[in-house]
């Protein structure tokens, strides 16, 4: 920084209308489906009816000679041509699933792709799909994870000898020994049930061939244009220069687009084999039966704690349900495991036993979902809190303020190993606690009860690890690195700055984001900034969008390569003003002598680099260029309370949020009105999976939410007022002071919600265990109590 | 999801689209607002050889008070019906259970011709067809005939229409004078197919009920009328209690279905609690109306 960096426009902290939306907002996105490639063929593909079944013979013969058909292929055709692909991990004991763009030998869930058919256009690709014949024996399976992970179950993959793909555990001092002597012991079985990310865009692929290169660029509708770039080139054996993954506009991700998909395998061979563009966009069935699902754990949970309701120790048994494949390159892992390591949650726990097994049933995979465990720690970690609180006669609210981590504790390392760096615990807890009113909200609910009424009150805190560096991994030993991002920043011949992320947004706002940082660190106006991301080809090595990183990461880089550009830029100027660089400032795309009016514009410092011949000296006409890489190593924590408020018809059981408050810790905040954006959708996905959201099988295998009839999105009306408050406290381990903050909203509602529920419903003696809870379920919890009372 | 081939006509009057139907032998659909039938086409769970287009005969779209009666078009916009002046004086029940049928783009293009002939289990138009005694006048090539709702609905998705029948219009008696009305939805998300819903009307002479009539859906592979529980209210004046008893028996005289949206029971639950809720409206209306 300058000395007259103060009189510099803060762009960090201002709340910019959002650049991307002028574009989306009117329908001029371009997403991978808009993307017409001329004599693109059409992929359908032919898919699992059955959960578990070995493939004896395919006949498409007919298929093939429907009309409009170019080619068709089945495992057969691609043996010896698309190697299997595996999440591996040093994780001991896990078995790492082949995975291959169509089933081979056997099919592991409805809905796996056994058969492509390419035709001239969807419709016709369609139509041949009804004459392929694919005789199936139907196997024994096991739909249950309890069953399925019985030694005597029929298995999945037969060469992992189990169904049970992993195990892990975290241990903390006695946590059993602990528990059996603590005065005051809650437990449960809790259950979260699977949900499916259901983006607004269903995922879509298009493979365009050079064939004068012998090259492919694949548009697709992912949040991880740089690992399939690497994941693809690796299956082809292509070097990265023949292998271009661009991700476009994307219609929102929430983790269902953060993997490799067998449907991107298949288009790029395609595309290669015929020589011809290939495209495939899904559609909504497509979606819900076989874009990656989330959640689905089972957790026999035990929370023990003194007579002031201070924690003793904890124990977790978990389940995870994690479907037929360890989907790549995060592993089946990522869900279940941090279940267990998240569960201490952003409280003192002494001791602390967790334990998980990953177990493969006949399901859609399960993958990185918006929260990514923690929506399922947090629910059952705060219940736990709420049940002893009640056990001992005091508040929620109380059994918080006496369990969260203190200021003055700071770094904290947490039973299951992460480290809490300081942020605001106690800050958000108070501050949700200021905003909804919470002792004039208990007021009122003494009255509601009092006339009969079902009101009820949830409190729910949480921490998360964001913007994590390379010394932690979803799974250790995975085939990339999630650690480090990059930021190329140029100015070019006339003045105008590209800064080059390997990022990739679907929704986030980062061109806008990621811009006012470069705008505020290079000196440089918004208007003259363009974020390119969410391509390959942008810079070296990236990877894409997810955890909860970009900010922090991505928002690191730009500030190093930023200041190391504005460097340079200074140099230049001072030759044009004839001035020490130590006496220059770069403000709103213009250098100026301090305290003088002698100035010179970004657009003059370019003209005189690159296009003026002789204005400058040879050694001062180097590229305005600079590229830096930024790894957080650890990561930083954000931290966040939600309150709820609702009532429950006694009735008909529904449910009515009326206030929602969601107090959070993001660090330094770079732009409040996308913040709050994200929290109001992360909490509205949060709700869904507290009241609405459930993947449904029935005990054959088949899957009843296919569609937006059975599996129920809340939509705009179901949603209530969402008042934020903003606990800014700089991060003190991350460049900038960044924390993530894009799924905290998902991470703090179930919780909230199910506590509010379970106090709205306290007088019956009823509790949540089983999460989503719909009216339904409700009124068999409640006729229940009342067959018991 | 794309339709397997078919072809398409647009009828520019009953008589072509008639003729059209009798052509086909049964391989012809109607499509008009086509917010049914296009899902069901994209999931190739119908195959209909032709579609004939009737969404530009302008005869077919109107609402018209015809003294005794008022008069629908089979074409008319569930928009329409709801923001009609003439649904909101004679038929308000309608104009309410209109806010819950799907959602404002739906209702622009779906039609009532549309749901009566479509038969939802779980929609709110074949349920207020059945509760308002409605008439409902068919055209084939043959000429013409009508059919009361109650004779209409045969079970799931299963009407009495033949294959070259069109459904043309919908005659609904005006309700008479100090007639109350109730309705009472629960569905899962505002706009859904309900759960179950209930609507009633209640006609009231010095003090007492002279016709009651509740109609169900969602809790049955048609809409339901609760006769037993109707002819409970005749007589009497409403009480908590009566409403209880009515209540309970039209609870019990449904056996409801089981999906992964609710249960039997809780259907079942629902159907006390809202016939509860609707003919404490009906009644509490009537009266109004009375004085």
């Amino acid at each position: 920084m300058t000395d007259a960096a103060h009189l510099r426009p803060k762009m960090i902290g201002a709340s910019v209308p959002r650049t991307e939306d002028a574009r989306l907002l009117t329908g001029r996105g371009a997403f991978v489906d808009d993307r017409k490639l001329p004599d693109a063929l059409h992929v359908a593909f032919v898919r699992s009816i059955h959960p578990h079944a070995r493939i004896r013979a395919i006949d498409a013969t007919r298929a093939l000679a429907a009309p409009g058909v170019a080619a068709v292929y089945t495992a057969a055709d691609l043996e010896d041509v698309v190697p299997p692909i595996r999440a591996t991990s040093r994780m001991s004991g896990y078995y790492a699933t082949p995975i291959l763009p169509l089933a081979l030998g056997k099919v592991r869930y409805v809905g796996e792709p056994v058969v492509a058919i390419l035709a001239e256009s969807r419709y016709l690709a369609e139509d041949a799909l009804e004459l392929v014949e694919i005789d199936y024996e139907a196997l024994p399976m096991a739909i249950d994870p309890e069953t399925a992970a019985r030694p005597d179950a029929p298995l999945l993959h037969e060469a992992a000898g189990t169904n049970i793909l992993l195990t892990r555990e975290f241990k903390r001092g006695d946590a059993e020994g602990d528990i059996a002597m603590a005065p005051v012991r809650v437990k449960g079985r809790f259950r979260m049930r699977r949900r499916t990310p259901a983006a607004i865009e269903v995922r879509a692929c298009a493979a365009d061939y050079d064939a004068g290169r012998d090259a492919l660029t694949l548009y697709a509708a992912t949040q991880i244009p740089g690992i399939l770039r690497d994941a693809l080139a690796q299956i082809f054996d292509l070097p990265g220069h023949r292998l271009r993954v661009v991700a476009p506009d994307v219609g929102g991700g929430f983790g269902g687009k953060a993997s490799l998909y067998p449907e991107e395998i298949l288009t790029c061979l395609a595309a290669r084999q015929l020589g011809r563009a290939v495209k495939w966009t899904g559609d909504r069935v497509e979606d819900l039966t076989a874009t990656s699902q989330a959640f689905d754990e089972i957790i026999d949970a035990e929370l023990a704690v003194d007579s002031q309701g201070r924690v003793l120790g904890l124990t977790a048994d978990a389940i995870g349900d994690v479907g037929a494949y360890s989907i790549y390159p995060w592993t089946a892992a990522l869900e279940p495991v941090q279940v267990v390591s998240f569960l201490p949650g952003p409280y003192r726990v002494p001791s602390y036993r967790g334990r998980v097994r990953a177990v493969a049933t006949p399901k859609a995979p399960t993958g990185p979902y918006r929260g990514v465990g923690r929506p399922v720690s947090t629910f059952v970690i705060e219940r736990l809190m709420d049940m002893a609180a009640r056990e001992i006669g005091i508040d929620p609210l109380e059994i918080r303020r006496r369990n969260l981590v203190a200021d003055d504790e700071f770094p904290y390392k947490v039973a299951s190993g992460l480290v809490w760096d300081k942020s605001g615990f106690h800050a958000c807890l108070e501050q949700a606690c200021a905003a909804i009113g919470y002792d004039a909200l208990r007021a009122r609910q003494a009255e509601a009860r009092a006339a009969g009424r079902w009101f009820g009150i949830g409190i729910a805190s949480y921490a998360e690890l964001t913007g994590i560096g390379s010394r932690i991994s979803a799974a250790p030993g995975m085939p990339i690195n999630t650690g480090t991002e990059t930021a190329s920043i140029r100015i070019d011949s006339t003045g105008a700055v590209t800064a080059a992320f390997g990022v990739a947004a679907h929704g986030q706002g980062l061109e806008t984001t990621l811009a006012q940082v470069v705008a505020e660190h290079l000196g440089a106006r918004l208007a003259d900034i363009r974020i390119v991301q969410g391509d390959s080809d942008a810079v070296g090595g990236g990877t894409g969008t997810y955890a909860s990183r970009s900010t922090v990461l991505a928002g690191g880089a730009a500030i190093r390569a930023a200041d190391g550009l504005r460097e340079k830029v200074l140099q230049v100027a001072s030759h044009l003003l004839e001035a020490a660089p130590r006496d220059l400032v770069a403000a709103d795309g213009r250098v100026t002598v301090v305290g003088t009016d002698r100035s010179v514009t970004f657009r003059e410092v370019a003209r005189a680099v690159y296009a003026e011949m002789g204005r400058l000296p040879p050694e001062a006409r180097e590229e305005l260029a600079v590229t830096r890489n930024y790894d957080p190593i650890l990561g930083t924590t954000s931290c966040a309370t939600h309150i709820a408020a609702l009532e429950i018809d006694p009735q008909t059981y529904i449910v009515r949020i009326e206030r929602y408050v969601v107090a959070e810790d993001c660090g330094r905040i770079i732009n409040p009105l996308i913040v709050d954006g994200q929290v109001h959708g992360g909490v509205a996905q949060g709700i869904g999976a507290a009241l609405y959201e459930e993947v449904i099988h029935d005990e054959n295998g088949q899957i009843l939410t296919g569609s937006f009839v059975d599996y129920v999105v809340p939509a705009a009306g179901d949603i209530p007022p969402i008042e934020v408050v903003h606990v800014e406290s700089m991060s003190p381990t991350t460049l900038g002071g960044f924390r993530g903050m894009g799924e905290g909203g998902t991470i703090g509602a179930p919780a909230a919600i199910a506590n509010a529920v379970a106090d709205a419903l306290a007088p019956l003696g009823v509790d949540v265990f089983e999460l989503p809870v719909t009216p339904a379920r409700l009124f068999r919890l409640i006729a229940n109590a009342q067959a018991r009372s | 999801m794309k339709p397997p081939p078919f072809d398409y006509v647009v009828a520019d009057s009953v008589e072509a689209a008639v003729a059209l139907l009798g052509q086909s032998a049964g391989e012809a659909k109607i499509i008009a607002g086509g917010q049914s039938l296009v899902p069901m086409l994209n999931f190739r769970l119908l195959r209909p050889a032709l579609l004939v287009d009737i969404n530009a005969i302008a005869a077919l779209s109107f609402v018209e008070d015809a003294g005794h009666e008022i008069r629908i078009g089979a074409l008319t916009r569930h928009r329409q019906l709801e923001t009609s002046p003439v649904i909101a004086t004679h038929l308000p029940v309608i104009a309410e259970a209109m806010g819950h049928v799907a959602h404002l783009a739906i209702r622009n293009r779906g039609t009532i011709g549309g749901s009566l002939s479509h038969a939802d289990p779980a929609a709110e138009l074949p349920m207020l067809a059945l509760l308002l005694d409605a008439r409902l006048e068919i055209a084939s090539g043959g000429g013409r005939r009508d059919v009361a709702a109650g004779d209409f609905f045969r079970g799931a998705l299963s009407v009495a229409l033949d294959d070259g029948e069109l459904l043309t219009e919908i005659r609904i008696p005006k309700l008479p004078a100090a007639t109350g009305w109730g309705f009472a939805e629960v569905a899962r998300r505002h706009g859904d197919f309900a759960l179950a819903a209930i609507a009633t009307t209640l006609t009231v002479a010095d003090g007492t009920a002279v016709d009651a009539r509740i109609a169900m859906t969602g809790v049955a592979d048609r809409p339901l009328r609760a006769t037993v529980a109707e002819r409970l209210l005749l007589g009497q004046a409403v009480t908590a209690d009566l409403l209880e008893r009515v209540a309970a028996v039209a609870r019990e005289s449904v056996t409801p279905g089981s999906d992964v949206h609710a249960s039997a029971d809780y259907r079942r639950h629902l159907v006390g609690v809202l016939v509860r809720r609707a003919m404490d409206e009906a009644w509490r209306r009537a009266q109004r109306g009375a004085a």
